[in-house]
């Protein structure tokens, strides 16, 4: 419990941290996020409640700082980014086996995919919401870049939070099995 | 799937239920609860980054220091020449600076403001400002430098605001071309691999034929943005299959914004 809590602290100071990560511009404005990685190590390293626990206070805070109520309409109703990341944070679940076996690989490649499919459901449904969908460079770039970003920082921050894992004694931790 | 997981699921499933159920109010109410909730982060988080900035600007290798210390000394001998004819005038231009004070001659109420945060997110321009209700700002209320439009308030918290960015494409203003009688509707681009994006002035006759270098200001339709306010200058212009299109690079620098003032009436 007290990892899942030290979790949902590192998941909030990495949303704060977005705040002040300006966009790569090299890279066509895509941007840094350190939310999905913690998530998604979550999914990993914590039994299904929590991880659903986890992935709805991501997706509030995702959503609070997203949202945008216009006059009498919002564009994206809060609850859609909770739904994103518990969608995708039960696939990565789904795939705690292979991380149990040791195959972080795995969960690195696939944590820089739901990272890119959270952005590109999210210019999905403003695309429908403003009625025209186009696909530019950029827009590829904004949505790729990210996860190729996700891809490359997955192997230590998936370390980092393994040690504190096992450091704060989470009881959900794979123990490595005897034929390994 | 064991019980525990199922019940999680039950619950969840109700929770979500409840805030996707949510209008526009309600939206804003928990937007303005959680920014306020987060402001002191966002504060501090602007000090450091601005503290950051200075440090890494002010860092130079030994090379740059060389060929700066040359130029330097040019410059210097060249400067002492005009200094002296100088001191009187920079008095008198003190002076008019003083008198010029933007907050002093504008024709608005205005309340200084300064960027907090900006936009966290890929597909919306948002920034943060340090100011709120207790400042009797209300959402809808346009914000501005002293160059132009910078965009308007959306969510009002106590202490913090959310500013909607010209540059977001949700951000429309009703515009003119100086020396024209054209009209438009001015917004931000969806996605732009620019830092500083080009906005798009829409619906001009085909006609228009506007010429790079026009300025143009804001018309007063809509009850947001009052007429008359510095939008940007035209940077091209395209006739489309049903109207004409100009670009418009902004007056104001959206991305490095520090000082705004929100308008929160007439003076």
């Amino acid at each position: 419990m007290i990892f899942f809590i030290i979790l949902l602290v590192l998941t909030f100071l990495a949303q704060m941290a977005e705040f002040f990560l300006p966009p790569l511009e090299w890279m066509y404005n895509a941007r840094i996020y350190l939310v999905p990685l913690i998530v998604f190590y979550g999914a990993m390293a914590l039994p299904f409640p929590l991880v659903l626990m986890q992935a709805f206070f991501a997706g509030l805070l995702l959503d609070m700082v997203t949202v945008q109520a216009l006059g009498p309409r919002v564009e994206i109703s809060v609850g859609w980014s909770i739904l994103l990341y518990a969608v995708l944070a039960a696939i990565m679940h789904g795939l705690r086996p292979l991380f149990i076996r040791g195959r972080w690989e795995v969960h690195c490649i696939m944590s820089g995919l739901c990272t890119s499919a959270i952005l590109l459901s999210q210019y999905l449904m403003i695309a429908f919401r403003r009625g025209s969908l186009v696909f530019t460079r950029e827009a590829w770039w904004q949505i790729g870049g990210p996860g190729v970003i996700a891809m490359l920082m997955a192997p230590l921050a998936f370390w980092i939070l393994h040690s504190l894992g096992r450091l704060t004694a989470n009881p959900y931790l794979p123990e490595p099995e005897p034929y390994e | 799937m064991n019980r525990s997981s199922i019940i999680a699921l039950g619950i969840f499933a109700a929770i979500l239920a409840y805030f996707l159920s949510f209008g526009a109010d309600s939206t804003r109410k928990l937007q303005a609860g959680f920014y306020s909730l987060i402001s002191p982060f966002l504060k501090s988080g602007s000090g450091i980054q601005k503290q950051i900035t200075s440090v890494r600007t002010g860092l130079q290798t030994l090379e740059e220091v060389e060929r700066d210390n040359a130029s330097l000394k040019v410059e210097n001998r060249s400067l002492k020449a005009t200094n002296q004819a100088l001191r009187d005038v920079e008095q008198e231009v003190n002076r008019l600076r003083r008198a010029l004070e933007y907050k002093e001659r504008s024709i608005f109420r205005l309340v200084p403001a300064e960027i907090v945060a900006r936009d966290s997110s890929t597909w919306w321009r948002t920034a943060t400002i340090n100011r709120g209700k207790n400042d009797h700002i209300e959402s809808d209320m346009p914000v501005v430098t002293d160059q132009g439009v910078v965009g308007k308030t959306t969510t009002v918290g106590e202490n913090i605001t959310i500013v909607l960015l010209l540059s977001d494409e949700n951000c429309k203003v009703a515009a003119s071309v100086e020396g024209t009688r054209e009209q438009g509707i001015i917004q931000g681009e969806r996605v732009s691999g620019s830092v500083t994006p080009l906005l798009d002035l829409n619906f001009l006759s085909k006609q228009a034929n506007i010429e790079p270098g026009r300025k143009t200001y804001t018309t007063g339709v809509g009850g947001v943005f009052p007429s008359g306010l510095l939008i940007g200058t035209v940077q091209s212009f395209r006739v489309r299959e049903l109207d004409g299109q100009a670009r418009i690079a902004p007056a104001v620098d959206l991305s490095h914004l520090e000082d705004v003032f929100v308008v929160t009436g007439r003076k």
